[in-house]
């Protein structure tokens, strides 16, 4: 297939983005007015997470996968003494794909580590203040930074449709390079769906959250 | 002073005030790095290619490619299963059941169950909170002293860190083979190191099971010289327990983290290869544990699987069972054909296990978890490698090299002020923070020093380790009291974890006069 295909869709995309980038006002305009955009900024939010729940169900997936396919590579070179890099490389995707799909997840359930000495004492809303300031000054600049700098070299990936290493690997290299934009894409919407829950929370259209550790029901590791 | 030497420090106090501020780790430390970065680049102080490397550092070997790390997954994944399908908890009962009698019994069975599960999950603030919701209240209602209740605890979860296969450890390998090399080529060529993750987990076992062995001496002596503090259970009147249930409550984890730890030290598999092996055993167990007796089929395969693993070992050991070979003899063939068989059988099992933890409605709450927990350890992994990255840029690894350099004491004093840095800040970080934020700027310069790479890592677990248990911040102590009944008071918590921080103390001291008990172990599997 013409590679220019792809790369006239990847420009699109980019287009794409820019032009959507003003909806990262929304959560600022939603406290401003909160009684004229907050049902649509709610719907925003869940139109997101539906989004990121089916990352989830990917990541899963690539949990079992992940597992099924290491116990082939261990059953076949233990037991037949046959190794395939294409196996072993299916295997690394997988594990890729689990968290670099599964970090946009894991911030919707509030699973990422958060220091808990001071948290507690700032109530729920210096908690949200906290929270609109780490989107806009720490996740949205690195995502936004990563999709500007890796695009010339997914470019020349796509071009070539760049495959393994080795001659018996996956010729996938090029999605799986694909999956750091995607990453940055998932943390985006998602950091948007979480800036604007902030948002509702401060005007007082979703209840306040309880502090709990945070970790969710992971407890850290 | 260096303009650039500025912004490194005014860096690292900008990720300190942010982390404070409770926004998550691992954003916080991209996000700071990030923002200096650019400040740097528009003072002409930061070189700009170094930024540029970011997609690629993500997707190359040191993230994404890094095959090293396949192993935490698979090992998160063995231990949300054995959480969710309460094969944990039934350790801790019957495990109490069994010791109760004696005095201090239910101590040494914390202990022992704190081993076994570190040995199993190796997620410290899980173990934390089993044991505080079990074992606790029982504890308490047999008036144990509370302190020594709760210190007992706190100090077994904690052994999740240091007993492999421990999902730190493996992190703690990939950071100090990454330092050793590095510090290889700044000491000209001839020089190598290898760190693997297995020689990390070999040098630790000794002093983890050293270290259960300390407290449970401790819980003897105060038995012995206080048995006030830990009487024996009074007879409850309920059934004694079957050997089948001992058999199987027992016998089935111990006989998994057997199987897992001793494959790897012993040469077999590797680390990714016994973590895998482990996950499936989670599942099969979990699915004879969840059954009921009502999946038949389901539950015969899975015993059919235990039998096939059996019987691909014995064929493998006895018979040339490869393909890849010219002519392959008769028996051989009908061997391999068999072996093939047993493997389907085997992979069945697997699945099986994986179907009725399906149909009790815990596979996808243990796939979600191990998802969450594995993308929040690689998103500080990338977080944290930006934040290197961005501090090398301003020369910040030069700077840790002549501070620690200029150290009054020479090595050990550079060694002393490196541990206290990082035991202070285990304090308001978790572990996988300071390994990969910390572990890779005082390591070179240490490893130059002179000291070996495997012994500096356990020597760092165990002081990690000690931090966690050490009031008023240690991680530990915030589980425990978060799991706690509000009647235990938070200051008997603390005191009575002071002991056990007294034993952490005596063997990290033992381990940095014999480093025998950290080498020698490694030494023997190379």
């Amino acid at each position: 297939m013409d590679p220019q295909i792809f790369i006239t869709l990847g420009g699109w995309l980019g287009w794409l983005g820019i032009i959507l980038l003003p909806l990262f006002i929304l959560p600022l305009i939603t406290l401003i007015i909160p009684a004229v955009i907050g049902s649509y900024s709610e719907q925003l939010v869940q139109l997101i997470q539906k989004i990121t729940h089916g990352a989830l169900m990917v990541c899963m997936v690539a949990t079992l996968a992940l597992l099924a396919l290491q116990l082939l590579v261990v059953i076949a070179g233990y037991a037949f003494g046959l190794s395939w890099t294409w196996l072993s490389e299916a295997v690394m995707y997988a594990f890729a794909c689990m968290f670099m799909i599964g970090a946009a997840v894991a911030l919707r359930d509030n699973a990422h580590v958060r220091v808990d000495i001071l948290r507690p004492r700032f109530g729920p809303h210096g908690r949200d203040w906290i929270e609109l300031a780490g989107l806009y000054l720490f996740l949205f600049p690195i995502c936004i930074r990563i999709l500007t700098t890796g695009d010339q070299g997914l470019t020349r990936a796509w071009m070539i449709f760049e495959g393994s290493r080795e001659s018996d690997g996956l010729p996938l290299m090029f999605l799986f390079k694909t999956l750091v934009p995607v990453f940055a894409v998932l943390m985006l919407s998602q950091g948007l769906a979480e800036a604007l829950k902030a948002a509702l929370r401060l005007t007082g259209l979703r209840p306040d959250i309880e502090h709990t550790q945070s970790g969710g029901d992971t407890y850290g590791a | 002073m260096e303009l650039e030497i500025i912004l490194a420090l005014l860096m690292f106090a900008a990720a300190i005030g942010g982390l404070l501020a409770g926004y998550p780790v691992a954003l916080t430390l991209g996000g700071v790095a990030l923002l200096f970065a650019l400040v740097g680049i528009g003072l002409g102080v930061f070189p700009e290619p170094h930024l540029l490397a970011l997609p690629s550092r993500i997707h190359g070997g040191s993230v994404m490619q890094n095959d090293k790390l396949i192993p935490v997954p698979l090992f998160i994944l063995m231990g949300v299963i054995l959480e969710r399908s309460r094969i944990a908890e039934d350790l801790l009962h019957i495990a109490s059941r069994l010791l109760g009698k004696l005095r201090g019994g239910l101590g040494f069975a914390v202990i022992l169950v704190g081993a076994l599960l570190a040995a199993s999950t190796g997620i410290v603030g899980a173990t934390v909170i089993t044991m505080t919701l079990i074992a606790l209240p029982s504890m308490l209602r047999q008036n144990y002293n509370p302190r020594l209740a709760s210190g007992t605890i706190a100090a077994s979860g904690t052994l999740g860190q240091i007993v492999p296969p421990s999902i730190v450890l493996i992190l703690l390998a990939d950071a100090v083979s990454n330092a050793a090399n590095r510090a290889a080529t700044e000491m000209g060529p001839g020089t190598s190191f290898v760190v693997s993750v297995g020689d990390l987990f070999a040098g630790a076992l000794l002093p983890g099971l050293l270290l259960v062995g300390l407290y449970m001496a401790y819980v003897a002596m105060t038995a012995l010289l206080r048995p006030q503090d830990c009487p024996p259970v009074k007879d409850d009147g309920s059934d004694p327990l079957t050997l089948q249930e001992i058999l199987f409550g027992l016998g089935a984890p111990l006989f998994l983290i057997l199987a897992v730890l001793g494959s790897m030290l012993g040469g077999i598999a590797s680390p990714t290869q016994a973590a895998a092996i482990g996950a499936a055993g989670a599942l099969m167990l979990a699915g004879l544990r969840l059954s009921d007796g009502e999946f038949g089929i389901w539950q015969k395969l899975i015993v059919g699987a235990f039998f096939s693993i059996v019987f691909i070992v014995a064929a493998k050991n006895l018979l040339d069972l490869r393909m890849g070979v010219e002519t392959i003899h008769p028996v051989n063939m009908v061997a391999i054909v068999l072996t093939l068989i047993a493997s389907v059988i085997f992979l069945a099992g697997v699945f099986a296990g994986g179907y009725i933890l399906h149909q009790k409605t815990q596979l996808v709450s243990a796939l979600k978890s191990a998802v969450e927990i594995t993308s929040m350890v690689f998103l500080i992994l990338i977080g944290a490698s930006l934040f290197s990255l961005v501090f090398r840029g301003f020369g910040g690894d030069d700077l840790v090299h002549d501070m620690l350099a200029v150290t009054p004491g020479g090595k050990w004093g550079a060694l002393i002020i490196a541990m206290l840095v990082m035991f202070l800040l285990g304090f308001f970080l978790d572990f996988i923070e300071i390994v990969f934020v910390v572990v890779p700027l005082v390591t070179p310069p240490l490893i130059i020093a002179g000291f070996d790479p495997v012994w500096l890592g356990i020597l760092m677990a165990l002081n990690l380790q000690t931090s966690f248990l050490t009031p008023p911040f240690g991680f530990a102590l915030f589980y425990l009291r978060g799991a706690a009944p509000d009647e235990l008071k938070t200051l008997d918590i603390w005191r009575g974890a002071l002991p056990f921080i007294g034993l952490q103390i005596l063997m990290i001291l033992m381990v940095a006069t014999f480093p025998a008990l950290a080498t020698w172990l490694p030494s023997l599997t190379r």
